[in-house]
């Protein structure tokens, strides 16, 4: 009887405690959607209460008007979208590869894959910039300031770590359901589409979703990479709200929440998908 | 018996021919499905690295940087700058940077791997609303860390949210302290680097505690082995190869860490202070600061070079684990 009490009290405190947990977690999230509904007057007064007296909900407007934040945010949305299908695309490639083949060099391979996570992004950034300019010189090719050049650098930094996280999902698919599929009659590459392709959907959601965060939060290969508004990236725009002209707290809290309240919904849709594939990885090495 | 003997040999010699071809047609597509990334790879990582190493022996500054490789050479002269000039620029401060990067570091992974697996632990029970307790904790990071800077670097102000919580409601503190000036800078990032980043270690570990067998905890508890005892010989062992994959993340992660500190002092163009710096801000700042790429070439591949060691000896510590995977 005591020990069956005990169990309870103790159920219950560890629930109390998870929600706190929660509560502490998600607090700055609030803060932040809070903050951008007041006047940059209330904010540079300083905020401490929770409510939200007369909210501002023309900041939301304001955001888009002040700076030209519409243009930075679809430029991050193309490159950002044109990276996650380019580096997916590779990664199954690859990922598949490594998964089904052990050709001469696929150890070598596997390891530089994961060898590139190792080189810090300062050591290329200038090399990669000049070599940019030297294509332009060379080719003709415009490379500095265009979505390709940023498409093209962000694909590959990313693609290595989506190889990753990929080739253990097909790992963990068994070998025999594609040979029964070739056994029906189909052959590799239709044993790929029709069999493999679906099986995995879970972790090449995961991927997509990890590479479009990833791409999203780039912004030291964003600022030397691209100088004009045209092309440049959110984590460029978004400094433009507090800096030397304009100290703009209540815009760049808003546009903080507009950038990253997109990210939430995505993540919320594809939830299910997201963890089970992105932890199938994690968890089968 | 000369019939099957004429039909033998041709088909051992077929046999060994169409496993050769086979195979050779086999490593093709695996060679073809891996030779798009292998060109990225050269064309962004390898090739650009190698460059960055070259440059690392020039003598490359505002004046010779229009030459490029063609620069003139210096041999080790900024290695032995960085290690032992006392007056070279871009030393300055990099002996700050580079113990908050150490505290840093080594402060996040573990807070992150220790909070991971605590929460994951507690989400690893049934209760009303368990799946939107999980959701909610995963926010974070999802954040962009940007965002994260930019936000926290609000929150830290004096007279901010963190403050009036610390001072005013909670009473810890008897005055409001500096976060983003002096020592306590460096928990003003320690805090949402481990913030933004141990929902993903949770889930990961929480996923991993889901693969430990009920049998082994009913065994043990048969056995009499409390709490305690069934978690050291337990849970930790089965969450081991767990571990070392997403340990080895984080130090890499935490050791190349520069969005969150570049956005929360001056949105990138700011100096975090003697207690805020990594090595990858002040690495950024110095040499494009000052022009001075031969020196900060040969930094990173020192970093690089150190980085190496620490995944060496981490393979050597974790290597049974990853074997048995």
């Amino acid at each position: 009887m005591s020990t069956r009490v005990k169990k309870k009290i103790e159920y219950h405190s560890l629930n109390v405690l998870t929600w706190l947990i929660v509560a502490l977690v998600v607090f700055p999230i609030f803060w932040m959607v809070k903050v951008s509904l007041h006047t940059n007057g209330e904010i540079l007064q300083g905020i401490t209460s929770l409510s939200i007296p007369r909210p501002q909900w023309l900041n939301y407007k304001n955001l888009w008007e002040t700076i030209n934040f519409g243009q930075y945010f679809k430029n991050s949305l193309i490159i950002c979208f044109s990276t996650m299908v380019v580096s997916c695309f590779l990664a199954i490639l690859a990922g598949y590869a490594l998964a089904r083949y052990k050709f001469p060099g696929s150890d070598l391979f596997g390891i530089s894959v994961i060898g590139t996570q190792m080189i810090p992004g300062i050591m290329f950034l200038l090399p990669i910039y000049l070599l940019f300019l030297k294509i332009k010189d060379l080719f003709g090719i415009p490379m500095v300031d265009t979505y390709w050049g940023m498409i093209l650098v962000y694909s590959a930094f990313y693609t290595p770590m989506s190889i990753w996280i990929i080739r253990s999902f097909f790992v963990s698919i068994p070998k025999d359901l594609e040979e029964s599929a070739r056994i029906d009659g189909c052959n590799r590459i239709q044993a790929f589409v029709k069999v493999i392709l679906p099986l995995s959907l879970p972790g090449i959601i995961a991927m997509c979703v990890y590479i479009f965060l990833t791409a999203w939060d780039e912004l030291m290969f964003a600022w030397v990479l691209t100088t004009t508004p045209e092309v440049q990236t959110i984590p460029v725009g978004i400094r433009l709200f507090v800096g030397q002209y304009t100290n703009r707290y209540d815009l760049l809290m808003s546009a903080a929440s507009v950038v990253t309240l997109p990210v939430i919904i995505v993540f919320f849709l594809s939830q299910k998908y997201f963890i089970s594939g992105m932890t199938a990885g994690a968890v089968k090495g | 018996m000369e019939a099957p003997r004429v039909a033998e040999s041709p088909k051992t010699g077929n046999s060994f021919g169409t496993r050769f071809k086979k195979g050779f047609k086999e490593y093709r597509v695996a060679y073809l499905f891996i030779l798009p990334t292998f060109l990225f790879m050269i064309l962004v990582h390898i090739f650009p690295m190698i460059q960055g190493i070259v440059m690392s022996f020039l003598k490359l500054n505002q004046f010779t940087l229009s030459q490029y490789l063609n620069a003139p050479f210096a041999g080790v002269k900024n290695y032995f700058d960085l290690l032992f000039n006392e007056s070279n620029p871009v030393r300055q401060g990099l002996g700050f940077a580079l113990r908050n990067t150490a505290i840093y570091s080594v402060v996040v992974t573990v807070s992150v791997m220790v909070i991971g697996l605590l929460v994951a632990m507690l989400l690893n029970r049934d209760f009303p609303g368990r799946g939107i307790a999980r959701a909610a904790m995963l926010l974070p990071w999802v954040v962009p860390s940007y965002v994260v800077g930019v936000l926290w670097g609000f929150m830290w102000q004096k007279e901010g949210i963190i403050n009036h919580i610390l001072v005013d409601i909670l009473h810890v503190m008897a005055d409001k302290p500096f976060w983003l000036i002096g020592q306590n800078t460096i928990w003003a990032i320690i805090i949402p680097t481990v913030w933004r980043s141990w929902p993903f270690i949770m889930v990961v570990f929480l996923a991993g505690l889901q693969t430990i067998p009920d049998d082994l905890y009913e065994a043990a508890k048969i056995d009499g082995a409390g709490r305690l005892r069934q978690f050291f010989t337990i849970t930790l062992p089965m969450l081991k190869p767990v571990i070392a994959v997403q340990l080895l993340f984080q130090i890499i992660n935490n050791v190349y860490s520069y969005n969150i500190v570049a956005m929360m002092f001056g949105n990138g163009s700011g100096y975090p202070g003697e207690w805020g710096d990594l090595l990858m801000t002040a690495l950024t700042r110095q040499t494009f600061g000052y022009w001075s790429f031969g020196v900060g070439a040969a930094a990173s591949f020192i970093l690089m070079g150190a980085m190496l060691v620490v995944v060496g000896i981490w393979y050597r510590i974790f290597r049974s684990e990853l074997r048995a995977e």
